[in-house]
């Protein structure tokens, strides 16, 4: 009798603490499923990215982040009665495949909303599908100003497709915001110009060269490389013997890393610069040690001064992603939640529910969301190009990418 | 020594056959327990109450510590006005615009300096730096520009740069900001003007 006593005591006590314990518990779900949904209607929102190849860090990176966008939109239950999927494809950096994914996502009907492509020339061959179809496009990482301002953007903008927008800065400032960094904080006179004649990197190429020129700059070379080699001694050899100071290349990160490494193999001890399209962890790897010193601009301000990016991040990693969030993570979440939002105010229009003609709606949504991002304030001017227009160089030092300078352009 | 063994055995309490016995044998504990049940149960009960009081004090809903007030230069902005008209006599060299700054949140900002990055020109403002900015409250700056060398300065850049320092309780941060296509063409303007007979 006294061993039940005993126990009653012990029990009593047991159940007490944990009553305590339970009455103190704070908001954790217990870890439950993210995408547990939200009822009624599920809403797609495609996926267009490189995710095999060469590019699929950056395109991953892309699709992991938009996904956790839909997963917290469902958490949240950010659009009642609306659960938001993802639909992934992979276009391997390939112009064609991407328009065959264009359509195929069109074919979806639930499909209200696309986040991608990570290439220029990708999203070049996706825009009409989409527009067509009456489809949003915003792509985190497109940076050609042809995209969104027309092909005489120099002379004229014309915005060409209603159902496109982007969040990621163009190349129209992010070449000359290049240029005058290396010319009057680098104090580089003498570039060779590199680019692998694609869309991006061609353009890019071109708009930092014009602003190089006009600073005072001398353009000691240029050449065009085969972005399916990674052999480049010859053009290595070149660099060497121009005189050059500093090396810009228009291009992608694949071709990047090899490059730099056989013009400093070849004895010209200068640093390449790039892009966004170089602004990643593997440019490291495949530079080597001798990058060290090389230089890239990418869109956005750094992550670590931005602190809705720091939540995301942390979000990212509890979410336990295997791919890093690369380059474009926080524009792929900010161009996913954009979709949501424009999803939100359509639903939310049409007394809780999507109209028929949703996906024409969710376009003249898009042109007026506005909201507070992971890279900040993210809306769009009459051209589908963000109005938020932050940039920063980064330099390669001790293996990774340091913040070197930023800029906000406010013209 | 106080210590006195029951009269008869407790339940369960029978004595083992080969005690170990080192030290002098005050009864089995639960034989303890049941003389001093009382003192035993207030203890727990009065380490249960304590416990719990504890854990509800030390979990207690508290506000949260304010966030860090955010970087500078993500809440200031740089917008380019107007040239500043300038007089028939005076000094080509010479050329002042205005800029509007604006901080869109947060505690203070102070302005540090304020500079460009071309070797041939040089740069004061009115007010002079150092100056603060507040949230809500746009401040007019003239920046006054002197060319010191033509021969270092660009004539046409398409998206010159004005740096700024700017500073508050988070950080101090140098920041670029570009002012556009207008500022582009207004300063390209000036400089051609004054570098027209060139000196430098």
């Amino acid at each position: 009798m006294r061993q039940r006593s005993l126990i009653a005591i012990t029990a009593a006590l047991a159940a007490g603490a944990l009553t305590l314990t339970a009455c103190g518990s704070r908001d954790d779900d217990g870890g439950g499923s993210s995408d547990s949904g939200n009822g009624g209607t599920t809403v797609v929102i495609g996926v267009d990215a490189p995710l095999t190849g060469d590019l699929s860090a950056l395109g991953l990176g892309i699709k992991n982040s938009v996904d956790l966008a839909a997963k917290t939109a469902n958490k949240e239950k950010y659009v009642e009665g609306v659960t938001f999927k993802i639909e992934a494809l992979d276009d391997q950096g390939q112009a064609s495949v991407g328009q065959q994914n264009a359509t195929k996502l069109v074919a979806n009907d639930d499909v209200l909303g696309v986040v991608g492509p990570l290439n220029s020339s990708v999203g070049e061959s996706m825009q009409k599908v989409f527009d067509q179809a009456k489809l949003v496009e915003v792509s985190p990482a497109n940076t050609n100003p042809a995209l969104t301002q027309g092909v005489n953007w120099q002379k004229e903008k014309a915005r060409p497709y209603k159902s496109y927008f982007r969040t990621a800065t163009t190349d129209a400032i992010q070449g000359p915001f290049a240029a005058q960094y290396v010319f009057n904080d680098a104090k580089k006179k003498k570039v060779f110009v590199i680019d692998d004649k694609k869309t991006y990197g061609a353009g890019l190429a071109a708009t930092f060269t014009e602003e190089f020129k006009k600073l005072g700059g001398k353009v000691v070379g240029t050449e065009h490389i085969n972005p399916d080699s990674k052999d480049f001694n010859a053009v290595a050899t070149k660099v060497k013997n121009s005189g050059a100071d500093v090396v810009y290349y228009g291009g992608e990160y694949p071709q990047a890393g090899p490059l730099s490494k056989q013009i400093k193999e070849a004895g010209a001890k200068i640093p390449l610069v790039g892009g966004d399209g170089i602004y990643s962890a593997d440019f490291i790897k495949l530079a080597g040690a001798a990058g060290t010193g090389d230089l890239a601009t990418s869109v956005g301000a750094p992550v670590e001064e931005l602190p809705s990016a720091k939540e995301f991040v942390a979000n990212y990693k509890a979410a336990g992603y295997k791919e890093a969030y690369e380059a474009y993570g926080g524009y792929s979440y900010d161009s996913a939640w954009a979709i949501i939002e424009a999803v939100k105010k359509v639903v939310e229009d049409n007394d809780g529910k999507l109209p028929d003609d949703a996906r024409a709606k969710v376009v003249d949504a898009m042109q007026n969301v506005s909201f507070d991002g992971v890279t900040g304030k993210v809306s769009f001017d009459e051209f589908g190009d963000a109005t938020n227009k932050q940039l920063t160089v980064y330099s390669v030092k001790d293996g990774d990418w340091a913040t070197v300078k930023s800029g906000t352009f406010t013209g | 020594m106080s210590g006195v063994g029951p009269v008869e055995p407790g339940e369960g309490t029978r004595v083992r056959t080969a005690p170990v016995a080192h030290r002098p044998q005050r009864g089995s504990p639960l034989r303890n327990f049941e003389r001093h049940r009382r003192a035993a149960l207030g203890t727990l009960l009065a380490s249960a109450v304590l416990a719990g009081s504890g854990y509800l004090y030390l979990t207690r809903p508290r506000p949260q510590p304010p966030p860090d007030p955010p970087h500078p230069s993500q809440v200031t902005a740089v917008d380019y006005l107007k040239p500043q008209a300038t007089g028939g006599g005076s000094d080509p060299r010479n050329f002042s615009f205005d800029v509007e700054m604006t901080l869109e949140s947060g505690p203070p900002v102070t302005v540090v300096r304020i500079s460009q990055p071309y070797a041939g020109l040089s740069v004061t403002s009115s007010p002079r730096t150092p100056f603060r900015t507040e949230a809500g409250a746009p401040r007019k700056i003239t920046i006054t520009m002197r060319v010191t060398e033509c021969g270092k300065v660009p004539r046409n850049a398409g998206l010159p740069f004005l740096d700024v320092t700017l500073r508050n309780t988070r950080a101090i941060e140098d920041h670029s900001f570009i002012l556009g296509s207008q500022y582009a063409q207004d300063l390209s303007r000036a400089l051609q003007v004054a570098c027209s007979n060139d000196f430098g």
